[in-house]
C-alpha cells in the first residue's frame, strides 16, 4: 500500500507530459474521495460561517448601513475615518487597556504564589483547593453577573453596611453604577473569574522543571530563596511567556463579563472596546437586560464593522510583535546555551 | 495516571512542618472568600423572601425553602430553559467531535490534493483580523430559515468550535501508529470501518477532553443563543433565561438565585467528577 504511494508521488515529480499528470491527479483526487466526504462538514461550516462573514464584514465597512435590508449607502473609507475620530471608541480603547494592565500583572502574580504553595510536594489536599481557587472558571457570566448585581444590591444588610461596620469605607457605594468605580469592581470579577486557568497552566509549568534540578542545587548549598530565583524561575519563563502570551490576548477581548455586568454603563464608564462596538452594531437593542449602557443608538454595522476591524489589526500588531519578541529569546537564550556548552569544553 | 505520579514527582518542601497549619489556614480562608458569591447564592435560594432580607450577606438560612426552586422551575419556565439548553449542548458536543474528528482523521492520515492549500486557508484565517461577524453570520441564519429555532444555536456554536477541535484531533491522530490501520486495512477494513471501529476508539481520551470543553463552553455561552433565539423566548437557554429573569423580576430574589443554582448545577457537577481529566487537559493545552 504504501510502496504504491511512494511510487504515485515519485512519478508525480518527474518531469511528464501534462497529460498525464493531470490524469494521475485526478486519479489522486478520486482515490480519496472519501477524504473529501470527511472534511466536507468542516470545510462546509467554517467557509459559511468563519470565512464568509470575515469577507463579507470587511464590505460592509464600505457602507452607512442599520444591518436591515442591504447596504446601499456607500461611503468608503468614512466609517473608518470616524472610527479613528471617535472618542467614546478611544475611551472604550483605554478601558480596555487598563483592564488588562492591572488584570495581568495581577492575575498571574496571584496564579503563580497560589501555584508555588500548592505545588509543594508535602502539601495535602492541594487537590482540593486547586478545585475551590479554580471553581469560578467554569462559571457563565450570566451567572455570575446575576449572583454579584444581587450581592452589590442596596438591600438589607450587605457588602457597605459591613464594609462601614469595619470603618473601611464611610457611605455606601454604587458598586456597579458609580462611573468611578465600577471598572475597577469589573477587574476585579475578572481576576477573580480566569485566575483558575493561570492557577493551573502555572501548575503544569512547575511539573515540568525535574526534581533533579533542585536536588542538585540542594547538593550545591543553595537556599529555598536561591532554588526559587535560580531553578524554578528560569524553568518558568518558557511556559511563562505563553501564560503572559494568552493572558494579554484574553483580557484585550473580553466581552461576556463586562456585557452582562454592566454592558459598558454608567455612560460607558465600563465601556470596552468589544462592547461598544457590540452595542454600535445593535444598538443596544439585543441586550436582554437593557445592560444600561450608554444612551441607546441607532445601530450602525458598518461602523461596528470598521471599528473591529481596526481594533483587530490592533491586536494582531501587539500579539505578533509579542509572539516575535517570544521567538527572539529563544534563539538568544539558545545561543547563550550552545555557547556556555563551547566554553564547558574549551 | 498521568497526573498521580506527577504529583509524586513535585519537588521536595520547604518550610518547616510548623507553617503548613498556617498556610491551609490562610488557603481555607481565602478559598473560603473565593467561592463565598456561590455558597451565598446557594443559601439565598434556600432563604424566605424576608430572610433574604433580614440574613444580607449571612449563608445559614432559618429552615429550608425549597419553594424557591420551585418557583424558578415551574414559575419561571426553568423547566423549558433547562431542556432546551440541554437539547443544545448535547447536539453541539455531538455535532462537534463528530465533525472535527472525521476532519481530523482525514486531514492527519490522508494526502489528498488540495490538503495544503486548505491547511493554509485556515491558518491565514486564524490570524486574519475579524470584523464584525455576527452580524453576516445572523443573515446566512436568517436566509436558512433557522431564525429563532434551536438549530440556529447548534449550527452557530458547532462551526465556531471547529478549526480548534479539527486541529487538535489531527495532531492527535498523527500520533497514532500507522501500523494499526495498516493491520486494519489488510484484515480488509474500509475507510470507514478504520474510522468508526479502530480510530475513534483510540482517541477516546481525546473525545474526553474535547467534549467536556465543547460542554462547558456550550452550556456557558450567552451570546449565541441570546442573538439566534431573541423572538422566541420559550427557546432560550439557561444563561439567557436567567439574564432576562433578572430584569423582568426585581423583587423575587431567592427565586432568581434558585434559578442560578439550577443553571450552575450541571457544570459543578462535570466539574467535580472529571476535575483531574478536566485540568490535565488545561495543562496539557499550554504544554503542548
Amino acid at each position: 500500500m504504501s510502496t504504491q504511494a511512494t511510487e504515485r508521488t515519485s512519478r508525480l515529480h518527474r518531469p511528464t507530459p501534462t497529460r498525464r499528470r493531470r490524469r494521475s491527479r485526478w486519479q489522486n483526487v478520486k482515490e480519496n474521495r472519501w477524504s473529501y466526504f470527511y472534511i466536507a462538514p468542516f470545510v462546509i461550516l467554517v467557509a459559511v460561517f468563519t470565512i464568509y462573514p470575515i469577507i463579507a464584514s470587511l464590505g460592509y465597512t464600505l457602507y452607512q448601513w442599520n444591518g436591515i435590508g442591504s447596504p446601499t449607502a456607500y461611503v468608503g473609507l468614512e466609517n473608518f475615518r470616524k472610527v479613528l475620530h471617535d472618542h467614546i471608541f478611544w475611551r472604550s480603547f483605554g478601558h480596555t487597556f487598563l483592564y488588562t494592565a492591572v488584570l495581568v500583572p495581577v492575575q498571574l502574580f496571584l496564579a503563580l504564589v497560589l501555584a508555588l504553595v500548592l505545588n509543594n510536594k508535602r502539601m495535602r489536599f492541594s487537590t482540593f483547593y486547586r478545585s475551590v481557587y479554580f471553581i469560578p472558571a467554569v462559571i457563565s457570566p450570566a451567572i455570575i453577573a446575576v449572583v454579584f448585581q444581587l450581592l452589590f444590591s442596596n438591600f438589607g444588610q450587605n457588602i457597605d453596611s459591613k464594609l462601614m461596620s469595619m470603618h473601611l469605607m464611610h457611605k455606601p457605594v454604587d458598586w456597579l453604577g458609580d462611573p468611578h468605580v465600577v471598572l475597577w469592581v469589573i477587574i476585579g470579577i475578572g481576576i477573580w473569574n480566569t485566575l483558575g486557568y493561570n492557577l493551573v497552566y502555572f501548575l503544569a509549568g512547575l511539573q515540568t522543571i525535574p526534581e533533579d534540578l533542585y536536588e542538585a542545587a540542594t547538593i550545591d548549598g543553595a537556599g529555598v530563596r536561591q532554588q526559587f530565583w535560580h531553578v524554578t524561575i528560569p524553568g518558568l519563563r518558557e511556559i511563562g511567556m505563553i501564560i503572559l502570551f494568552l493572558a494579554i490576548l484574553g483580557s484585550l477581548q473580553v466581552f461576556d463579563l463586562v456585557q452582562v455586568l454592566t454592558g459598558g454603563g454608567p455612560f460607558y464608564a465600563s465601556s470596552v472596546v468589544n462592547t461598544y462596538i457590540y452595542q454600535e452594531a445593535f444598538g443596544g437593542g439585543f441586550s436582554a437586560a437593557g445592560g444600561g449602557g450608554g444612551a441607546s443608538v441607532q445601530p450602525n454595522v458598518g461602523f461596528a464593522s470598521a471599528a473591529s476591524f481596526f481594533y483587530g489589526l490592533i491586536l494582531l500588531v501587539i500579539t505578533g510583535g509579542q509572539a516575535l519578541a517570544m521567538a527572539y529569546m529563544r534563539k538568544r537564550r539558545r545561543e547563550m546555551n550552545a555557547a556556555a556548552i563551547e566554553e564547558a569544553r574549551l | 495516571m498521568a497526573a498521580t505520579t506527577a504529583v509524586r514527582r513535585r519537588r521536595r518542601g520547604h518550610g518547616s512542618p510548623l507553617r503548613m497549619p498556617i498556610t491551609h489556614a490562610l488557603l481555607l480562608i481565602c478559598g473560603f472568600f473565593w467561592v463565598y458569591p456561590m455558597l451565598w447564592a446557594i443559601a439565598g435560594s434556600l432563604k424566605s423572601d424576608s430572610g433574604f432580607l433580614d440574613s444580607g450577606l449571612g449563608l445559614l438560612p432559618h429552615g429550608t425553602h425549597w419553594h424557591n426552586y420551585v418557583d424558578a422551575w415551574n414559575g419561571a419556565n426553568f423547566s423549558a430553559y433547562f431542556t432546551n439548553s440541554v437539547i443544545i449542548t448535547a447536539c453541539t458536543v455531538f455535532f462537534t467531535l463528530l465533525f472535527a474528528s472525521m476532519a481530523g482523521y482525514a486531514l492527519a492520515r490522508t494526502n489528498f490534493p488540495g490538503k495544503k492549500v486548505l491547511i493554509g486557508v485556515i491558518l491565514v484565517t486564524f490570524f486574519l483580523p475579524r470584523g464584525y461577524t455576527i452580524v453576516p453570520v445572523y443573515d446566512i441564519i436568517n436566509q436558512l430559515y433557522l431564525l429563532d429555532t434551536l438549530w440556529s444555536v447548534v449550527l452557530v456554536q458547532v462551526a465556531g468550535a471547529m478549526v480548534f477541535n479539527t486541529f487538535l484531533f489531527m495532531g492527535y491522530f498523527r500520533t497514532v501508529a500507522k501500523e494499526i490501520e495498516e493491520a486494519a486495512r489488510v484484515d480488509g477494513a474500509g475507510f470507514h470501518q478504520t474510522y468508526f471501529y479502530i480510530i475513534l476508539p483510540l482517541a477516546r481520551p481525546m473525545l474526553a477532553t474535547l467534549g467536556l470543553f465543547s460542554f462547558i463552553q456550550s452550556w456557558n455561552d450567552f451570546m449565541t443563543p441570546l442573538v439566534f433565539t431573541l423572538g422566541q423566548p420559550h427557546l432560550r437557554t439557561l444563561s439567557v433565561g436567567l439574564y432576562a429573569f433578572i430584569s423582568q423580576t426585581s423583587t423575587d430574589w431567592t427565586a432568581l438565585c434558585a434559578g442560578s443554582i439550577i443553571s450552575l448545577a450541571p457544570i459543578i457537577l462535570v466539574f467535580v467528577v472529571a476535575q483531574r481529566h478536566i485540568v490535565a487537559a488545561i495543562a496539557g493545552a499550554v504544554k503542548g
